[in-house]
This record gives C-alpha cells, sequence and structure tokens, in this order.
C-alpha cells in the first residue's frame, strides 16, 4: 500500500498554498485518513504555525532528509485528531538543503509507516523546492486567484505537472490535476475586477475542484493556529469541505458563488 | 533567390532552404552532451539520427579553446548526428569556425528574432568565412524535393512557458496556447483553441505560410519574420476565427 502524494502549489506566492494545504490535510484526516502534511517551504516555514504546532517542532524535515533524525522523531502528532501528522520545514536552512534522493527516501517512509496520503506544501516559485515538491506527486492541486498574474502562473505551473515530474519522465497515467480558485470575491467579479470562475476555467482549460471564498475567518483562523475548514460557520470552512470532499471522489455542487443579498440597514448605510 | 543556371556548366549552384537543428551548448562538458543527445536520438531516430546539425557556442561565457570544441563536436559524431557548422556569435566565434574548418551559419537563430529583433535579415559579416555554403538566410543547401514529412500534431493545451516547433512542416494544435507560450513551424499553423500566445509561421522564410486560429486573443502572429504585437486585441477580432497570411511586405488578418 503506497500513499497518495498531493502536492498544493501554485507558482506564485500568497495565494493561499499553506492556508489550502493544512486545511486539505485536515479535511482528509476528518474523514478518517492517515495523513502526513510537509512543509517545502525550506527557509520560510509557515505550515506549523498554521497548524498551530511551532511550539513543538523538535527536528525537521532537513533533518529527516539528511539522515539526523528518524521520520518517527520528527513527524509531530497534531492536537486534535490523531491520524494527522506535520513534518515541518527547517527555519534555518535554505532549499539545496533538500535533495531528490532524500526526499524520495522521506516520502517511501511514510508510505512504509501506512500513510494513506502525504500533503506537500510547495514553496512559491518554480525552482528547486517548488521542482521537489512536485515531483513524485500523484495529485495535483494548483492554487489559483482570480486575477491575470496568478492565472499565467497557475498555466506555468500545469505545464510543469505534465513534463517536469516522476510520472511524467516514466511515461506512467498523468498527474491527476484539481483546480482550486481561492479569494474569490463574487461582489468584485459582478462589477468586473476579479475574474469569474468560467474565465479562469476558459483561460486554463480545466475545471475547478473548489471555489474558496474571500473571508475575514481565513486571517483569524491562521493566527491563532486552527485550519480554517474547522471553522464550520464560516464560507470559507465550508468551502474547503466540499473540496475535500470532491477529491476523494464525491460530487457536490460549488457553493458560495453568488453575491450576498445585503440586508436593509446595509443598504441604507452601506457596508 | 536561385542562382542563375547554364547547363553548360560542370554543376548548379541552387540555394534552397532546410531546415537544421542547432545544438546549444549550455555547459562545456562533452560527455553531457553526448548523454543528452544520444537520449534525443534515441527518443525520435527519425528525426534526429544522422541529422545535420550546428553546434551554438554563444550561450557560454567564453568561447572553449580549439582542442574543447573538436571534443564537443566528437560528442555530437559519437552521439548520432552530424555537425557541419558553427552558429553565429562574435568574431571570435568566425575565427574559431576558420581554424576548424568549418561553415559559419549566420545568425542562425532566426526563427526566433521577429519576436524581439524584426526582420530575419543577417548582419553581414566582415568577411566570407572559407565555407562552401553562402550565407545570407537561416541556412542554404539544396532543399531536397518530394520529402514530404505532413504535419505535427499537439494535442491539447500548450502551457505558459511551453514551446513547440514543427521543423520543415505545419504545425496543428487541437487546444489552447496560454498567454507565454509559443508555437513555431516552418510551414503553416492551424490552432483549434484560443491563441493567447505567440505563433510564428514560416520561421525559414517560407512568405506562403499562413496561421489558422479558431479563437483569436493572440500576443504576437509572425509569418516569415514579419511580426504584429497586439497590445490591445482588434475588436473585430477578439474571440473570432481568424487567419493571417502575407501580402508583400505586409502581415493580414481576417475574419474566416
Amino acid at each position: 500500500m503506497t500513499a497518495e502524494i498531493i502536492v498544493v502549489t501554485s507558482g506564485k506566492g500568497g495565494v493561499g498554498k499553506t492556508t489550502t494545504s493544512a486545511s486539505l490535510a485536515t479535511g482528509l484526516a476528518i474523514a478518517g485518513k492517515k495523513v502526513a502534511v510537509i512543509d517545502f517551504d525550506v527557509g520560510l516555514r509557515n505550515l506549523d504555525l498554521i497548524m498551530g504546532c511551532e511550539r513543538r517542532v523538535v527536528y525537521d524535515f532537513v533533518n529527516v532528509v539528511h539522515g539526523e533524525a528518524t521520520l518517527k522523531q520528527a513527524l509531530i502528532k497534531d492536537k486534535r485528531y490523531e491520524t494527522l501528522y506535520v513534518l515541518a520545514a527547517s527555519q534555518t536552512r535554505d532549499k539545496d538543503a533538500l535533495t531528490q534522493e532524500g526526499v524520495e527516501k522521506v516520502l517511501d517512509g511514510l508510505s512504509e509507516e501506512g500513510f494513506d496520503y502525504v500533503v506537500c506544501d510547495s514553496p512559491a516559485g518554480i525552482e528547486k523546492g517548488a521542482h521537489l515538491a512536485m515531483y513524485f506527486a500523484d495529485h495535483a492541486v494548483v492554487v489559483v486567484n482570480p486575477e491575470v498574474s496568478s492565472v499565467r502562473d497557475s498555466d506555468r505551473i500545469l505545464g510543469l505537472l505534465a513534463s517536469k515530474t516522476r510520472r511524467a519522465e516514466r511515461g506512467d497515467s498523468a498527474i491527476k490535476q484539481h483546480l482550486l480558485l481561492t479569494r474569490y470575491n463574487p461582489a468584485r467579479v459582478a462589477v468586473g475586477e476579479m475574474l469569474s470562475v468560467k474565465d479562469v476555467e476558459d483561460i486554463l482549460g480545466i475545471n475547478v475542484v473548489g471555489v474558496i471564498p474571500e473571508s475575514e475567518n481565513v486571517l483569524a483562523a491562521s493566527n491563532s493556529g486552527v485550519p480554517v475548514i474547522l471553522d464550520e460557520n464560516s464560507f470559507a470552512g465550508q468551502a474547503y469541505s466540499d473540496t475535500v470532499a470532491r477529491i476523494l471522489g464525491e460530487e457536490r455542487a460549488l457553493r458560495f458563488l453568488d453575491v450576498q443579498k445585503k440586508g436593509f440597514f446595509q443598504r441604507v448605510f452601506g457596508g | 533567390m536561385n542562382a542563375r543556371m547554364d547547363t553548360t556548366d560542370a554543376c548548379d549552384l541552387r540555394f534552397g532552404q532546410v531546415g537544421i537543428a542547432c545544438v546549444r551548448v549550455r555547459r562545456v562538458d562533452a560527455a553531457a552532451l553526448a548523454e543528452e543527445l544520444e537520449r534525443r536520438v534515441r527518443a525520435a531516430p527519425q528525426l534526429f539520427s544522422r541529422a545535420a546539425v550546428v553546434l551554438d557556442l554563444s550561450h557560454l561565457l567564453d568561447l572553449p579553446d580549439d582542442g574543447t570544441v573538436d571534443a564537443l563536436l566528437e560528442a555530437v559524431r559519437s552521439a548520432g548526428m552530424l555537425p557541419v557548422g558553427l552558429a553565429y556569435g562574435t568574431s571570435e566565434t568566425e575565427a574559431l569556425s576558420r581554424r576548424m574548418g568549418l561553415p559559419l551559419i549566420a545568425k542562425f537563430r532566426a526563427a526566433y528574432e521577429p519576436a524581439s529583433g524584426g526582420s530575419i535579415a543577417p548582419p553581414a559579416p566582415a568577411e566570407p568565412a572559407p565555407a562552401p555554403a553562402p550565407r545570407s538566410e537561416p541556412i542554404l543547401f539544396d532543399a531536397a524535393p518530394g520529402n514530404s514529412l505532413g504535419a505535427q500534431y499537439h494535442d491539447g493545451t500548450v502551457r505558459s512557458g511551453q514551446q513547440i516547433y514543427a521543423r520543415d512542416r505545419d504545425l496543428v494544435i487541437t487546444g489552447a496556447v496560454a498567454n507565454g507560450a509559443e508555437v513555431i513551424a516552418d510551414g503553416s499553423i492551424h490552432i483549434y483553441g484560443g491563441l493567447r500566445g505567440r505563433a510564428m509561421a514560416g520561421a525559414q522564410g517560407d512568405t506562403k505560410a499562413r496561421i489558422y486560429v479558431s479563437d483569436f486573443r493572440a500576443e504576437l502572429v509572425a509569418i516569415a519574420g514579419h511580426y504584429r504585437v497586439f497590445e490591445q486585441i482588434p475588436k473585430d477580432l477578439e474571440g473570432q476565427s481568424v487567419q493571417c497570411w502575407l501580402e508583400g511586405e505586409k502581415l493580414l488578418i481576417a475574419k474566416l
């Protein structure tokens, strides 16, 4: 039994890769899967903050890659879900500390430990860190914001996923690509300030697996170290739950795509 | 551009255009070069085995010495390709080509020039190298007639940053060409999705080449070095199916 490897990537920075990685991994754990989420952003580690385990990092991904610690020592067990583990990045090293052989060893090790899913949180860019994060993947979640530069960078990433990965090099079946649209603001789409879901799908030529509405809850959740998928009252959290269900093969209609009707007072006083 | 023929002469000297691959050397490592090229030859023996290639050293920081260039040429030969010349670089490259007894192919990268430069006219080198092939256009040999290769097909989308080149033939793309993607053909180009990137037909100078697009939103189109960039896509062409062709020096675009 080998673990399914999912890379969360985008090319562009600041679009919500780490937020998505945290929520995706948590969502899969809620569904009963054994999940490890790895921060590939060596030197700029953030995932541990979003997952709320930053004070429990003793050994990290780079230590394991270099054989300075075992996987067991470096995996941080989540406090909320016992099948969820975090492998933090090193803050004091840079991307060159990762090697292809080292990464492969860690992923093989996780398979042997009986993990169902490994979520790889890719750094921005298309250089070494991003390359290694996507190289071994079976699935890719490409995070895109509804604006032109993010869409173009995602297009580049989709091209790389189809050519610069182990599956592509071996001629295996293609990586399963999932397009996730984040920071979607229906009101701004309505007035033409943002690209619509259809615009993005048309330009990239693939359908979205989910649309996460722009929401204040995301920032609040990040700051308190709780993946936003656990905030059941927020639209963003619910949209992530839908997305995880779709990645697991369930059919769910897209939600939160329309402009919210404003209440009477909001209409009078603006809001 | 045919040279004058005289049947009483011992031979005809004709100018023709053939496609030729360019081996752009990125680092001076003959073993790695041989290995990489062998892989290419194995992958597409019909295309690359015994293919004539020119060596482009312009991407190296310093021009390697003669012995190293010999080793690089030998690496190309050992991989199963036939190096026939050096690509134009600097006057140093020219001197090197004389010492090697190889022709210098002037301004080889003409196919890519229209995007940045404009015309495909090469710079006039100071004095001719002792080369059998005259150099003016990309490359000049007798074109082998009746050597039809058919079109090259690409299924699906060409993504940003990708580049597809159909040598000596037409190119058919069934999907879209994204912003920042480039499709190039020595013949015509047919795109059945949207064109948001660049399309360059007649890359070796064929002025009869055309470009057909079913959803026009191009950044740039070029035929035989004549190009148009679109900062704004004309409203009457945007999203329409169009064809582009050359009339004299003028690149024309019309709805189909």
